[in-house]
């Protein structure tokens, strides 16, 4: 696998829906009302229900997998979560090699909202294969 | 004041006392609707899990009814993961989390109060396949 500093990943947008937060919710196991109650999300001065930072991290982490295949593995993924995201609105997942050091790959990746601005901002370290 | 004082005493007293450890199997069936849920279609997931799916087989974080006396309510200000050996299909993995730091800080509209969790993932055959770090946040 050619691997080049400033080399972009492909992008991934995604679309999530409220339904999606649910299924999510339940594949996770995490079940706090501000992901699909609308109510009490804006009782804790949320602006309503928003995306679970752990399903923006595997959206992040799918950017990745997508991107290496067969050629390499992840070895470290951190993720931090600037800004809320909701349903509804597209969210666009994208990433760039920062550092290239034989078959160890440094990764700076992100999540934008549709202004573009990130609100998930991260980092990975992958081993790809010569 | 010295309400939220103590809450982070209280709290900063756990730091790194293990929690319970919870052991769960790698289900087909549970990778299959976790990846439906991300809408990540890729075959390797019927083999193997994909990088997030760990915190789907434990709680990510422990239970502290006492953070709770803080804020209104709980924000997740990131996750770190570092992955050492595969999870397959199959695989009995055992979940140990702790505290690792309890913090105040001041934000834009008020204080926060950081926790940070550690979770250590290990294998049926002994071996630590992955460490997560979250930062939960009460707001």
């Amino acid at each position: 696998m050619k691997v080049e500093v400033g080399q972009e990943l492909p992008e991934l947008v995604k679309h999530p829906t409220t339904r999606q937060l649910v299924q999510y919710a339940g594949a996770q196991g995490d079940f706090y009302e501000i992901h699909y109650d609308q109510a009490y999300a804006q009782s804790v001065a949320l602006p309503g229900v928003i995306l679970h930072g752990l399903l923006k991290a595997a959206f992040l982490g799918q950017l990745i997998t997508d991107w290496l295949g067969e050629d390499g593995t992840l070895k470290a993924f951190e993720v931090s979560y600037r800004g809320v995201d909701m349903p509804g609105h597209p969210y666009r997942c994208r990433g760039r090699v920062t550092r290239v050091e034989g078959g160890n790959v440094e990764l700076e990746v992100w999540g934008e909202d549709e202004d573009g601005k990130r609100t998930t901002v991260g980092s990975a370290i992958v081993e790809v294969k010569g | 004041m010295s309400t939220t004082t103590s809450v982070i005493d209280r709290l900063r007293a756990r730091i790194g006392v293990d929690g319970p450890t919870t052991v769960a199997t790698v289900e087909a069936g549970h990778v299959r609707r976790f990846v439906e849920a991300v809408g990540d279609p890729n075959p390797r997931w019927k083999e193997e899990a994909p990088p997030t799916f760990l915190v789907a087989l434990a709680p990510v974080s422990l239970h502290l009814g006492e953070a709770e006396e803080y804020g209104r309510g709980w924000l997740n200000g990131g996750n770190r993961f570092e992955y050492f050996a595969p999870v397959k299909i199959g695989d009995e993995i055992s979940a140990r989390g702790r505290v690792a730091d309890v913090y105040e800080k001041a934000g834009s509209s008020g204080n926060l109060l950081f926790i940070i969790f550690e979770t250590d993932y290990t294998n049926q055959r002994g071996e630590l396949v992955a460490r997560l770090r979250g930062t939960a946040i009460r707001r």
